[in-house]
């Protein structure tokens, strides 16, 4: 039997923030600010898609002098894939969602 | 709130949760303390912490439940020593795994006598719930265990005052004041927390854990509770045979004032069924739930005896765990106290487990790693060194 892969809605909707930065690197705080996520519900999904291989992570040191080096996100192919075969309610005409596959 | 206190809190939230978090997660917790200095407004950092803390709490609990049973399994070892869930397996050392799975087997024997003799479902759910839920937490006190080391003895100070606040408004029975009150449950703080304050003050002593001990003591005074008090004495004169600093003889001095103290007013608790007097009661089922009852209390002392094969840190600190937890069982053959493990309650399954955690990590012969300074300076050659373990045999035993 084939497990069906319908993801929740905030992992449709970070997926979609995540695409929309193309190559560009994302941060957790401002993936939290742009999707509405809650940081409770963000960092665990994000460990859920990296471990899937949905996504890549890399620290990055910043040009500003004594900040530490920060944690940043990108989607990897397969991700840009998953991105676009599940976009967000309000993109794909309000369609239902169940449970988080990648939970 | 001043925002300087908002940003410490924060970074203190990220530390514990770096601390608890196992291998796999630590990084992300490392994430989140630089994502957190990338956040210009206070509240707002401590907002985001304590949300992605929430969020991320649950698999922590999880991955630690797993890695404790994988230790207790045997564990896969790779990378020197870890094992595959990040967990390093000699952190979990012989004396608590051998500490766990006698725990394991006692409450599996508390079980049966309990559906022999006709107890409510939800009193053995209520058990093995303790039991997951104490392993989660050796889980996280173990990961803990090199904060808490910076600080020796702020722990058992902080379970002391536990301690004086269940007397002091803690929920009372015909007189005496043991129990917090959470929700169904009554919890019964000084089988959580004295016998590992007991085990602790074993291995580390100072201004700080010699404090806490004289505030556990005065608590069980005013409660009253005489089986801990009894346990408290019990326990430090095993300790006072091995060393008898000015640190031991304030505790000891203190631990039997309250116990005459708890000795002179009145305990007129009557048995509550499946929890007190089982020792005996279990024989009017079957001799064989009796006897399950008896093996179960007797099995809490297996570490006891086992630590006795191990150097002399491990074996101070089993003859103090042995007859701590011998005292509790003993108060609940003579008076109306309760049975801890196989009987009906949850107190006593997490505090043996946390006081596990007290336990040495390497037992060795050979090892020096785990030997307090103070312990070092004396054991072994004191005059009559030989015969206090002799004693200390018999107290376990």
């Amino acid at each position: 039997m084939t497990r069906s892969r319908r993801l929740s809605e905030h992992a449709r909707t970070v997926l979609c923030a995540l695409l929309d930065a193309r190559e560009a690197w994302s941060h957790g705080y401002e993936l939290s600010r742009l999707t509405g996520v809650k940081p409770g519900t963000l960092y665990p999904l994000l460990i859920r898609l990296e471990a899937s291989g949905y996504l890549v992570a890399e620290w990055q040191q910043l040009a500003k002098v004594g900040r530490p080096p920060r944690h940043a996100y990108r989607l990897t192919a397969s991700g840009v894939l998953l991105a676009r075969e599940n976009p967000p309610a309000a993109a794909s005409g309000g369609a239902e969602f169940g449970q988080d596959a990648l939970a | 709130m001043r925002p300087g206190f908002q940003r410490a809190l924060a970074d203190r939230l990220c530390s514990l949760l770096h601390a608890i978090s196992p291998k796999e997660i630590r990084g992300w917790a490392e994430a989140l303390r630089s994502e957190i200095a990338n956040i210009p407004h206070d509240g707002e950092a401590l907002r985001f912490v304590s949300g992605s803390l929430c969020g991320l709490l649950p698999r922590i609990l999880l991955t630690n439940l797993q890695t404790t049973i994988i230790a207790l399994a045997g564990g896969e070892h790779i990378d020197g020593g870890s094992t595959a869930m990040g967990f390093s397996l000699h952190r979990f050392s012989q004396l608590r795994l051998v500490g766990v799975i006698s725990l394991i087997a006692a409450i599996g024997l508390g079980l049966a006598y309990m559906a022999a003799a006709g107890a409510p479902a939800a009193y053995l759910t209520l058990n093995l719930a303790a039991l997951v839920l104490g392993l989660v937490m050796l889980g996280a006190i173990l990961r803990l265990s090199p904060i808490a080391r910076q600080w020796p003895g702020l722990g058992s100070f902080a379970m002391a005052i536990v301690l004086l606040a269940t007397s002091l408004f803690g929920s009372a029975v015909e007189g005496a004041a043991r129990w917090f009150v959470l929700g169904p449950l009554f919890i019964q703080t000084s089988l959580l927390f004295l016998p590992v304050m007991i085990v602790a003050f074993a291995r580390t002593r100072n201004r700080l854990a010699t404090s806490g001990i004289c505030v556990a003591a005065l608590a069980l005074a005013l409660q009253p509770d005489r089986a801990m008090a009894g346990a408290l004495v019990a326990g430090l004169t095993v300790l006072a045979m091995y060393r008898l600093d000015r640190a031991v003889s304030v505790a000891l001095a203190s631990a039997a004032l309250a116990f005459l103290v708890t000795l002179t007013r009145p305990d007129a608790l009557s048995a509550v069924p499946f929890v007190e007097q089982i020792l005996f009661s279990a024989f009017d089922i079957h001799w064989l739930a009796g006897a399950a009852v008896w093996l179960g209390a007797a099995l809490l002392l297996v570490p006891a005896i086992a630590g006795w094969q191990g150097n002399a840190d491990a074996r101070k600190t089993a003859a103090v765990f042995g007859s701590v937890w011998l005292a509790i069982i003993l108060a609940a053959v003579v008076g109306n106290y309760p049975t801890p493990v196989v009987g009906y309650g949850g107190s006593a399954i997490i505090g043996y487990l946390l006081c596990l955690c007290a336990l040495p990590t390497s037992v060795e012969r050979q090892s020096q790693t785990d030997t307090s300074l103070a312990d070092r300076k004396v054991r072994d050659h004191r005059p009559g060194a030989s015969r206090m373990r002799a004693l200390s045999i018999v107290a376990c035993l």
